[in-house]
């Protein structure tokens, strides 16, 4: 009977993971541009996940991928701190099931969503799935901001919120983690020879197609992003993965 | 919240990122079909034999890039489609190999991957490696997959961007492993010195010899 709760256990903890969400193809403006020439990009479909993924999803990979265990792990792909909470290799935090997981590497994020099929969603597709979300939630640009300087001000509070996962929509975008994306080290503009985070505050001021306060709140995201190394494993930090439409 | 609010928090989140920023960014001079981007540091105590992927070679063979353990390794990334700086990269590591004296230069291999999967297939390396004639086994150009481009790129510390025109932007940084895959020595920048990164190869080649026999 016992081993039957635990089979049950897994079963539900797999059945948590909600289908991807299509993110329709559309015009986006990129509040930070990084190409001088091109102010509006074309983006083509993709899909993806409706939420971060959850520590009971992440103990289901790396029991089944054994070089992602916290002591099996190489050296190379994290910076000491990789899974830190988790008491043992495959044991998880009392009570985290449905918490973002956080603590992985770039590395490691990369490798989990392969596993599923998928991949990190790019810069500009988790940026352009920021504003379908934000149009879906009818969030304007003064709640928006809000929002989001309410999580730079307390982000492990928010990060240790439990999810709920049956969403059939984006949810979870702008109040739980960070999330890693695949291209996050390239702030960098072209033609200009000026890294985003090398310049003054004038310098990176430049860059911002527009000064209103949704524009502000989301240039924190891109700042928080360029401080990582691909090795970084924050208590902040999650992932959600990307899809290509089949 | 009102604006000057706002501004203190985007100053204070500026000083906070600025501060840990990595270098500041080195000038170099002005390539017209592409940007330089300053590389990122890497962990150097590390093997990059670590990664898993496969890599196609030039001359047709599959491999992985552990298959590359055991000697002293002279990597960089370029494209073969980049008029500017890759071939300038790809001449300071023959200018390295050139440096070494014979003896030495069978012991060094000169592994040069392509950020341009859909370009750089290996038939069309082959052709780069007859057009600037890198005919010696020393030389391996590899083909691999966009993920294992990149993560190969962000373990070297190498970042690089496709732009709509085609081109990359990229780090210009050439990397010495060490037979177990190891970081010992980035050069970063074009048209650098050869000597200190010879002298490199050449105590890394001696200490193996010296454990050999």
């Amino acid at each position: 009977m016992k081993k039957w709760l635990g089979v049950m256990a897994w079963v539900v903890a797999a059945q948590a993971a909600a289908e991807p969400v299509t993110i329709p193809a559309g015009p986006y403006q990129p509040i930070v541009v990084l190409d001088e020439t091109v102010a509006e990009l074309a983006m083509p479909a993709f899909k993806l996940d409706a939420t971060p993924v959850t520590f009971a999803q992440y103990l289901d990979f790396v029991t089944k991928h054994e070089k992602w265990r916290k002591d099996k792990i190489a050296a190379i792909f994290h910076d000491g701190h990789y899974l830190a909470n988790w008491p043992a290799a495959l044991t998880i935090p009392e009570g985290y099931e449905k918490k973002a997981v956080t603590q992985v590497s770039w590395f490691a994020a990369r490798a989990y969503c392969a596993a599923q099929g998928g991949r990190l969603p790019t810069l500009n597709e988790w940026e352009y799935a920021s504003l379908v979300y934000r149009q879906q939630q009818g969030l304007s640009d003064q709640a928006y901001a809000q929002r989001l300087f309410g999580w730079h001000s307390n982000p492990t509070a928010y990060s240790l919120q439990d999810m709920e996962l049956n969403h059939s929509q984006l949810a979870y975008m702008h109040d739980r983690v960070n999330e890693w994306v695949d291209d996050f080290q390239l702030l960098i503009t072209a033609g200009d020879e000026t890294d985003i985070l090398s310049g003054s505050c004038g310098d990176s001021a430049r860059f911002l197609t527009d000064t209103g306060e949704a524009s502000y709140a989301t240039f924190f995201r891109y700042q928080s992003r360029s401080n990582y190394r691909p090795q970084s494993t924050t208590g902040t930090l999650g992932f959600r993965c990307a899809y290509d439409m089949e | 919240m009102n604006k000057s609010t706002m501004a203190a928090l985007l100053m204070l989140s500026l000083g906070w990122v600025s501060a840990s920023a990595q270098q500041a960014p080195q000038h170099h001079h002005d390539h017209s079909h592409h940007v330089t981007m300053e590389a990122a540091s890497v962990n150097q105590s590390d093997s990059i034999y670590h990664l898993d992927g496969l890599w196609q070679t030039h001359r047709g063979e599959t491999i992985e890039l552990s298959q590359l353990q055991g000697s002293p390794v002279v990597i960089s990334m370029i494209y073969g489609n980049c008029a500017t700086a890759c071939p300038v990269l790809v001449n300071d590591a023959r200018r390295i190999y050139s440096a070494l004296p014979p003896e030495y230069q069978q012991h060094v291999k000169l592994v040069m991957v392509s950020f341009d999967n859909d370009r750089d297939t290996p038939a069309a390396l082959a052709d780069y490696v007859e057009r600037y004639q890198l005919n010696e086994s020393a030389w391996t150009f590899l083909h691999g997959n966009d993920t294992d481009i990149r993560t190969l790129a962000t373990v070297l510390g190498i970042r690089y961007r496709l732009r709509d025109d085609g081109n990359f932007d990229h780090s210009n940084l050439i990397t010495v492993l060490d037979k177990h895959g190891r970081i010992v020595e980035r050069i970063e920048g074009l048209n650098r010195p050869v000597e200190p990164t010879v002298a490199v190869l050449k105590k890394m080649i001696d200490a193996g010899h010296a454990h050999a026999h």
